[in-house]
């Protein structure tokens, strides 16, 4: 019927005042994988997943989901598509199987389909050992958890999660990824996810794509985008901004690619070790002096740096694992 | 989707397709989750009625002896004339707690999720309406209790005070029309708590403390058009001289044409919100 669980195809958004949230944006997921839309705040993938999930109206081009239209078949989408918004919508006074209950019921389950539904999907995000318990007592995780559960409530075939961890720490992003990850492998479930952490889309998502000031900026595997970038960067930390400028203008005469971003240099080439050498002197011709060196593997994050010149990881993200090695 | 996979495990039953769940249910349904969450705040229900209580033993031990000057109420008990402003108060503070519950399921985003599923948009307005009625029902009951404590005796008997109580729940749901509209336009606590208390000047620019007859000037004027000087109308007269079918009727076309239009400027309020921009 379609190419794709999720067709987009030249999307725009604009609100009052000349705002354009999304600019032409098109991609596809394909059934049963997991895609990842990575974008800094307000990059619009916000905008963009509220679209998909029928919030909000584009306005120009066109989107399916399970091949249904997200303007015209508003009602069959949200059939289909399971929903966990950024701002956990849940009502702190309610206890979890009430909520879960209640909310199978609006899906026209019956009184006794929708307690055995409840009672599954609570063992499924492993909290039965909170049920008596208020939701609003409830940790971060504990939380995203719940709200999972309740967009896993009518048993969608896409679901739609907009910055699933954000906020979470450590081993609670772990426990959603897991989760993430049962939910595609034994469901078959498509999953659109956005999120800030490269390497979250990096752990999870077959496809990624970074959306940058409402624009795709660049699509495809993580492997894929990671060798697209090249190689190796060499990572020179300089005093200040200036000498930073001045160290650019040097690199960029090494072949290879440069980037500059605060205080730091990078120069992006193949065998970027064998070259460190030459880096050095012609700094040292030029009376520059690095404050640290280091040899960076690819990761998403240069990707990112590489399309939007700039970096991706706010001081908001939780501990990342760096590959930076000295 | 011809090549969706499904591979699901037995931990997870497929429920059989999935009708859409008849409007009276989904009423039922939202109407009492919500009386789950009020149950659960206690603390704003029962400030409401202290207060109401407060009223009706204030005005009762201050205005009481001084009502026998009254011409008109010659012979009556001032506590059956004010105890009907004491309930209608109570109404509005039942209102209050319908819009309550509205705007903290928007605050929490709980309102999203529920507007992503096929329920019926007439019961996410009338659950948290009829939950609150429910409510101040049992609020005005309560109320009545205590008046009848305090030696008030209905002139029409059990019949008379359940048109009272009747007639409180029918004013509060249109006051509620009013509050849950200000909740979804505003979407804030406080911007509802503050339009809640446009109403309350209305219990004054009534027959508040003395008969309409003996009103006069502009405040007769404005007694004449609010609605709820025919709700105080129809309580007082059941209350204190008997069975008046024309006056009681009266009282709920009021309660009815107030509700009507608060209904309709929800619905509305409801529309502009949800309308996808």
């Amino acid at each position: 019927m379609s190419n794709g669980a999720i067709v987009v195809e030249n999307l725009v958004k604009q609100y009052g005042g000349g705002v354009t949230a999304v600019n032409d944006v098109s991609f596809s997921v394909p059934v049963g994988t997991i895609f990842g839309f990575l974008g800094p705040n307000g990059a619009g993938k916000s905008t963009t997943i509220k679209i998909l999930t029928t919030l909000a109206l584009p306005s120009g081009g066109r989107a399916t989901v399970g091949g249904y239209d997200v303007v015209s078949e508003a009602a069959q989408v949200r059939r289909i598509a399971g929903v966990a918004l950024q701002d956990i919508g849940i009502d702190p006074l309610m206890k979890p199987l009430e909520l879960l209950t209640l909310q199978a019921q609006m899906f026209g389950a019956t009184t006794k389909q929708a307690a055995a539904r409840a009672n599954e999907l609570l063992e499924l995000v492993r909290l039965t050992g909170a049920v008596d318990r208020r939701v609003g007592t409830y940790s971060g995780g504990m939380r995203r958890r719940l709200d999972l559960a309740l967009a896993l409530v009518h048993e969608p075939d896409i679901l739609f999660l907009d910055e699933p961890t954000t906020g979470l720490d450590p081993a609670s992003r772990r426990d959603v990824w897991d989760e993430v990850r049962r939910l595609n492998r034994e469901l078959g479930m498509t999953i659109f996810l956005t999120t800030q952490y490269l390497e979250e889309a990096d752990e999870l998502a077959e496809t990624v794509a970074i959306i940058n000031q409402g624009q795709i900026a660049v699509q495809g595997s993580p492997a894929k985008l990671k060798t697209a970038v090249g190689t190796e960067s060499i990572n020179l930390a300089f005093d200040d901004r200036n000498l930073a400028a001045r160290a650019l203008d040097e690199l960029s005469q090494m072949g290879g690619h440069v980037q500059m971003d605060r205080d730091m240099v990078r120069l992006y080439m193949n065998h970027a070790a064998e070259r460190i050498p030459a880096v050095i002197n012609r700094l040292r011709d030029a009376n520059l002096n690095p404050i640290s060196l280091t040899l960076t593997q690819p990761t998403l994050d240069d990707v990112f740096l590489q399309v939007t010149g700039q970096r991706l990881r706010t001081d908001a993200a939780p501990q990342a694992t760096d590959q930076e090695s000295a | 989707m011809t090549t969706q996979v499904s591979t699901r495990p037995s931990f997870i039953t497929k429920v059989p397709a999935m009708p859409r769940a008849n409007l009276l249910w989904q009423i039922v349904l939202v109407t009492r989750r919500n009386l789950v969450t009020i149950a659960r705040t206690p603390a704003a229900l029962l400030p409401p009625l202290a207060i109401s209580i407060f009223f009706l033993i204030i005005y009762e031990s201050t205005l009481g002896k001084a009502a026998n000057f009254i011409p008109n109420l010659s012979g009556n008990s001032y506590l059956g004339f004010i105890l009907p402003l004491s309930i209608v108060s109570s109404s509005l503070s039942g209102a209050g707690i319908a819009a309550q519950n509205m705007v903290r399921d928007i605050e929490s985003g709980y309102f999203d999720k529920l507007l992503l599923t096929p329920v019926s948009r007439a019961a996410l307005l009338l659950g948290p309406i009829l939950a609150g009625a429910l409510i101040l029902g049992i609020q005005a009951t309560i109320v009545i209790l205590v008046a009848m404590v305090m030696g008030l005796e209905s002139a029409s008997g059990i019949g008379g005070l359940l048109v009272v109580i009747g007639l409180a729940v029918l004013l509060g749901t249109g006051f509620a029309g009013f509050t849950v509209s200000a909740a979804l336009g505003s979407g804030s606590a406080a911007a509802t708590q503050g339009a809640s208390f446009i109403f309350f000047p209305l219990t004054f620019l009534t027959a508040s403390f003395v008969p309409l007859e003996l009103l006069s000037g502009w405040l007769e004027t404005a007694a004449r058009f609010n609605p709820i000087t025919y709700v105080l109308e129809a309580m007082r007269t059941v209350l204190l001289t008997g069975w008046d079918g024309a006056v009681v009727w009266q009282g709920v076309l009021a309660c009815l044409l107030l509700g009507g239009a608060m209904y309709a400027l929800a619905v509305r309020a409801l529309h502009v919100r949800t309308s996808r921009k």
